[in-house]
């Protein structure tokens, strides 16, 4: 067996020993010659790009290339990377994580999104850090893992399932339940390739960006589903690791930037968000609520349910729950507890006020399984269109008027089986509200490389609108901006100063994909990232300081953006849409203009990250100062 | 004496109390190392853990025909590896399943309360499993019942 090796080294290089709680293996799946096997991964290349995004972006950056460009996201040769990191599996809040990584249908470019549950901690007890999937099949499978035993098996009776059922199904044919078995897959909208399918799993978490289940749907790939495995995970220092665990947790309990999502995970987001202008509403066509926001704070959003806490690996926030309604047309239905996302996607986006109503939404756009976020901007725009008649009942098959939940399901299955008007939804909102052109494209919201961005009025928040159009993944790449006096960053900037809202995002850019490479939640990676580092010394023996974490996150960045650029998405795609751009008329952000500071914020952006302004690349001294000289070569040749 | 108290009500499923006692029970991570379950009720929504409950009849410490089950210093039953043959009786007799056999080292093995200290109690993020002094009883005979009477209502409503 050969050991894969990312990254070009010297042959004479001695190769260190194997490092603490890694699993040591990638599974390689290919499904068009239906192969799997087991693939030794370098403790070099563990320790420069640790595992989740860090590999992934090696594995597309290795593995996609195409003559001068790169293959498109429905090419047999995309790879699908849902990789762990070394956190996974070991007593750290928040370690089931997965994070996808693949060549995502909306933008056709790079990306990486995150998901939890248990999906992690399965797959390095059952011995692989990672599974790297390529080809696709000729009929759909599933892939089953039991320890030693990885199989392709027969999907044709998951068909048409959707998310919640696929999984009781394979519960049920394995005889398994709770958390001995860990499934993602993909709902009917992966299967008929909906632009803006993802890939959903353990009841209730997605990976949710950039068109990564349609990615799944084209392979023919259904499901994986993971028996929590019986290898053990020795760790460098356990008694380290259980003591950093401890230390996370207590910063996650008492640390002003992680309370209030320990108490209540983001449910906080909907009210606070909405007094500063930053919710949603009504696809942007107002920043002023349009119901009274007491009723929906934190503790309001948990009434009316019969709660059950359903945390992922060793997980203690008090986020991520699975609740019955109790009363009105859903009672006794089970769904999942909606995340600000859900509530501003499915909810205040599309003018909802019935809290019942939203969450059992939220969960049918979990079921049918596309980005809840890209779904808000898509049916909140279809809303408006009937509105101002832009778009007709007659197109859509039927009235919709905002806040019509069960409208807005019927619109989610048109689209979940691209029926009629939904085949066209079915592209996105940028794609349709591009072929309808005029009013329809002007009130569309999406980036110009094709992202949806996240569940927020981002006129009111320019560093995630900043993010959003420059990252080259689909999504935000730099983080959310905690802890930053660890980063040397100042802890307080006027949000609409366009040079610190950019000196900002620069300044944290690399925290999201060391998050993303470790094995942890995003929500429990709030801690400090010196806890964080402690933990992976703990677990692995690699030391890591502060800034070592910020540079594997940068040079992950980098490597992300060499893939975009391949897939032919340049600097003049990072803008925002002419909506999602425009200036609030009214609201707490009201005359506030990122388009008059637009430019300026590029520039600053690009001066920061030490990228070329024209050609969107990392610069040679960039790319050498984070050890990266054979990227320099690769992008830059003689020049390099 | 004090015996681990199970409050099912409070689980969430997360496992970190299986992680804790691998680790305490065998220096690494890995669940099924572990002398502390978490089992699904309802399918997916609900869970309580469960583990030995020092049980005064000492099923297993009868059963065992060569003695190799003691009374630690914690009182907790103990299961000494010098003199488990690996003969499985106990894991037979106990009639709560927390006597567990690990087929690597041919052993019994069960929870004995980490002598004193369990790890289990100290990671439970939600304060599920106590350690306290009180009788023992059957900690989640109550909420499984409830929890099935729950699913088939909600199978009515579906
Ligand atoms: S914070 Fe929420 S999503 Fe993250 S690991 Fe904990 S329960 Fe899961
Ligand atoms: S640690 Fe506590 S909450 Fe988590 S599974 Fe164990 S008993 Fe339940």
């Amino acid at each position: 067996m050969t050991t894969a090796t990312l990254t070009p080294r010297p042959k004479t290089k001695v190769e260190p020993t194997m490092p603490g709680a890694y699993a040591g293996k990638l599974l390689r799946v290919d499904l068009t010659k239906r192969k799997c096997w087991a693939e030794p991964w370098s403790p070099a290349d563990m320790r420069d790009w640790i595992g989740g995004a860090g590999l992934g972006a090696m594995i597309l950056y290795r593995e996609t290339a195409r003559g001068k460009g790169n293959v498109s996201w429905d090419h047999p040769d995309n790879r699908l990377v849902l990789a762990t990191g070394p956190l996974a599996g070991l007593p750290v809040w928040g370690t089931g994580a997965l994070t996808v990584v693949t060549i995502g249908a909306m933008t056709n470019g790079p990306t990486s999104t995150q998901a939890n549950g248990f999906f992690g901690a399965n797959l390095k007890y059952s011995g692989y850090d990672a599974i790297v999937i390529q080809g696709q099949s000729r009929d759909w499978v599933y892939l089953y893992i039991n320890d030693d035993q990885v199989e392709l098996r027969n999907a044709k009776s998951l068909l048409g399932k959707d998310t919640w059922e696929t999984q009781d199904a394979l519960n049920r044919d394995v005889g398994m339940g709770g958390h001995h078995l860990s499934v993602y897959a993909i709902g009917p909208a992966g299967e008929n390739l909906v632009r803006f399918a993802a890939i959903h799993g353990d009841y209730g978490h997605v990976a949710s960006k950039n068109g990564c289940g349609a990615v799944m749907g084209k392979k023919k790939l259904k499901a994986v589903a993971i028996v929590r495995g019986t290898q053990a995970l020795r760790a460098n220092d356990p008694r380290g690791v259980v003591q950093a665990a401890d230390d996370v947790a207590h910063d996650l309990k008492t640390d002003p930037s992680a309370k209030s999502l320990y108490e209540w995970g983001t449910l906080p987001g909907v009210a606070n968000l909405g007094k500063m202008g930053v919710l949603p509403i009504k696809n942007y066509t107002t920043n002023v609520p349009y119901d009274d926001l007491t009723k929906w704070e934190a503790p309001k959003l948990r009434q009316g349910f019969d709660h059950r806490g359903h945390q992922c690996n060793a997980c203690g926030m008090h986020h991520c729950h699975m609740a019955v309604v109790q009363s009105g047309r859903y009672k006794g239905v089970m769904v999942d507890e909606p995340e600000y996302e859900g509530w501003s996607g499915a909810g205040w986006t599309l003018g909802a006020t019935d809290k019942e109503g939203v969450a059992w939404l939220n969960t049918q756009i979990d079921r049918a399984c596309v980005d809840v976020n890209e779904f808000g901007w898509l049916c909140g725009w279809v809303m408006e269109g009937v509105e101002k008649g832009w778009i007709t009942p007659k197109q859509l098959g039927f009235d919709l008027k905002w806040g019509d939940i069960q409208g807005a399901n019927r619109l989610l299955q048109m689209v979940n089986r691209r029926e009629g008007f939904g085949d066209l939804l079915a592209e996105g909102v940028k794609l349709a509200a591009e072929k309808l052109g005029g009013a329809a494209r002007d009130s569309a919201i999406y980036t110009m490389q094709g992202a949806s961005p996240r569940g927020h009025d981002h006129r009111g928040r320019w560093d995630e609108m900043l993010d959003t159009c420059t990252g080259s993944t689909g999504t935000l790449e730099s983080g959310v901006p905690v802890h930053v006096a660890e980063l040397g960053l100042p802890t307080r900037i006027n949000p609409f100063n366009g040079v610190e809202v950019a000196t900002q995002v620069v300044g944290i850019r690399g925290r999201r994909h060391f998050e993303d490479s470790i094995g942890i939640c995003i929500f429990t990676g709030r801690t400090r990232l010196e806890n964080l580092c402690r933990a992976i010394e703990a677990a692995t023996g690699h030391t890591y300081t502060v800034k070592d974490a910020m540079r594997m996150g940068q040079r992950t960045a980098a490597v992300f953006r060499a893939v975009r650029l391949r897939c032919g998405i340049g600097v003049d795609r990072e803008k925002p849409s002419t909506r999602y751009g425009s200036t609030p008329h009214d609201g707490p952000a009201k005359g506030q203009a990122v388009s008059a500071q637009w430019e300026k914020m590029v520039d600053t952006w690009y001066a920061g990250v030490g990228y070329d302004r024209k050609s969107g690349k990392p610069l040679p001294a960039t790319l050498k100062a984070l050890g990266l000289d054979w990227l320099a070569k690769d992008l830059w040749g003689s020049k390099a | 004496m004090k015996v681990l108290k199970l409050i099912p009500e409070r689980c969430t499923g997360c496992l970190r109390c299986e992680l804790a006692c691998s680790y305490m029970q065998t220096g690494v991570f890995q669940p099924s190392k572990s002398v502390i379950r978490v089992s699904p009720f309802e399918g997916h929504t609900s869970y309580a853990p469960y583990t030995c409950t020092q049980c005064a009849e000492g099923w297993c410490m009868t059963a065992c025909p060569v003695g190799a089950i003691t009374i630690n210093a914690a009182g907790a039953k103990d299961v000494l590896d010098d003199k488990c043959v690996g003969c499985k009786l106990c894991t037979v007799a106990c009639p709560y399943g927390t006597m567990f056999y690990d087929g690597s080292t041919r052993k019994a093995f069960k929870c004995n309360l980490c002598g004193g200290d369990p790890a289990c109690a100290h990671a439970c993020p939600t304060a599920a499993i106590e350690y306290v002094d009180t009788d023992t009883v059957d900690w989640i005979g109550d909420f499984a019942a409830q929890r099935f009477d729950t699913v088939l209502a909600m199978e009515g409503a579906r």
